[in-house]
Formats: structure tokens, sequence, C-alpha cells
């Protein structure tokens, strides 16, 4: 189960962001990309929601909370990113340093608030796998 | 203030991946917290795009491509999810940013990009750190198997 969901996140995950590579190649205007955007979102809410909606599910306060929570973090986040570009740093430095500190941050609070405890394997592959998102944001 | 920003992304984006572990010891559902995560920006991008009123003609293709794409994110996001329920935060996100590399192979193959020897470097790092965190997964569930104890 958990090797199946790796391979999902890999792969879906990998291509969500694709999209944007496309429109640029097929060189429309920039402001295709707020239109674009809403229908992104409103694409993956859909996938989620509908399956929901059919099971008669409803969404509980813990889930508008935490889904709040997250949303907000996720633009605050991007806001920062664009602010840091368009304040002149490269993306070279911009992205291994949002990337790679946001695991540093996830690694601390799992080891400190959740409690997780890494075995030799797991923790060279977060050495390693670190290594590689930071040489992926420079390249 | 540049470099400043860099950080604070950093910080908001680990605290994202903090709190959604955070929602998944609340007892959170997982794909009831995906819905709300992805309406809230749904819903501002829709204020933005109304507001921008983008002149010209979009061609379909956009639409497709975005829902298809738009699909592809929140069955990650419902994946991750799913896997910090039965494994560790860290790795999911690092799975999460590692995928970045997806598009990497997928340029070079669709758009014959450049491959360079650091892309080379990065992507052979990515599939070796891949290997250590699935042996360190099989390590770690033989040795729960032979002593339930250490499970979380």
């Amino acid at each position: 189960m958990w090797f199946l969901l790796m391979l999902v996140i890999l792969l879906t995950n990998g291509m969500s962001a694709f999209g944007l590579k496309m429109i640029a190649a097929w060189k429309l205007s920039e402001t295709v990309k707020y239109p674009y955007l809403t229908a992104w979102y409103a694409g993956g809410l859909a996938a989620i929601a509908l399956p929901m909606l059919l099971k008669g599910m409803r969404l509980g306060k813990t889930e508008i909370f935490w889904g709040g929570v997250a949303g907000a973090l996720s633009i605050g986040g991007q806001i920062a990113m664009a602010v840091a570009l368009s304040s002149g740093i490269p993306g070279h430095m911009v992205f291994p340093i949002a990337i790679g500190g946001s695991i540093f941050v996830v690694a601390l609070a799992g080891r400190l608030i959740f409690g997780e405890r890494m075995n030799l394997p797991t923790t060279l592959g977060l050495a390693l796998g670190f290594t590689a998102v930071v040489l992926l944001g420079v390249s | 203030m540049g470099l400043l920003c860099c950080f604070l992304g950093a910080i908001s984006f680990g605290l994202l991946g903090t709190a959604l572990k955070a929602a998944e010891r609340s007892k959170a559902d997982a794909a009831g917290l995906v819905v709300s995560a992805y309406a809230w920006p749904a819903l501002l991008m829709l204020v933005r795009t109304l507001a921008l009123r983008p002149g010209g003609h979009i061609p379909t293709k956009v639409y497709v491509i975005a829902v298809i794409f738009g699909i592809c994110a929140a069955v990650a996001s419902l994946a991750f999810q799913v896997s910090i329920r039965i494994g560790k935060v860290t790795v999911g996100w690092l799975m999460m940013n590692l995928s970045a590399g997806v598009p990497v192979v997928v340029s070079i193959w669709m758009y014959h990009e450049k491959l360079t020897p650091l892309k080379v470097g990065a992507l052979g790092l990515a599939l070796v750190s891949i290997f250590f965190l699935s042996w360190g997964q099989v390590t770690e569930r033989r040795a729960i198997a032979g002593n339930p104890s250490k499970g979380e």
C-alpha cells in the first residue's frame, strides 16, 4: 500500500505542474494563467468532492479548519516565493531554499512534534533526496 | 528582503506539511481535507480571474489540460494524506518534492530539453534516494512485524 501511494505521489504530483510548461510552450498570453489555475483547482476539487457527495459524506469542522490552514500556508508560500523572485533573487536560489527548507522544517517537526524516528536507510534516503531536490531546483 | 522571503517561503511550505500531519492526528478525513484545501484557492482564483477579465479567446485545450493536471494534483494530495497515516510525514513530503524530477524527464522527452550533467546527477540521486527510502520502509515494517510495540 505504502509503495503504491509513493508511486502515485511521484507521478501525479510531478505531472500536476506540467500544464504551466505546456502553456508556456504554446506561447499564450500571461493572462491565461488565472483562468487556467481556476480550472486547475476546480478540476481537482470536483475529482474528490463528487465521489464524496455521491457517498453522502459531509465536511466536518476539523476538515474545514485544517483545509483553511493548509490553503493559507500554501498561498503564503507562493506569495513569498513570488516576492523573492520579483525582488531580483534568481530562481536557482529561490527554489532550492524554499523547497529544501520546507523539507528541513517538516523533518524537524516530524522528529520534535510527531516523534518520528528514522532508521539508517531512511536517513540516508532523506539526505540523498534532500540533495536531489536542491539540485533539481538549481537546474 | 528577497532572501528573507525565500526563507519565509520555506517556513510556510514546511508548516503546510506539518499542518497536514497535525490534521491527520486530529482524525480529519483525508478526502474532506483535500476538498477544503482546494475550495479556498479555487474561490480565490475565480475572484482573481473575474477581476482581471482576461481579454481574447482562451483555447479549449487550456481548460482541458487544466482539469487533467488539477485532477492529478488532487489525487497526489489525497495519496499524500493517506500515506502519512501509515508512513512518515517527512518521507511523504520528500516524495512530493522529489516528484519535481518527473516533469524534468517529460520535458527532456517532449520538448527535447538539454540533459545537463546537473540534471543527470539530480535524477540519479533521486532514484538512489527512493531506493533507500523503500529499503527503510521495508526494514521498519519487518521490525514492527517482529515487535508490534515498536509501531507508531
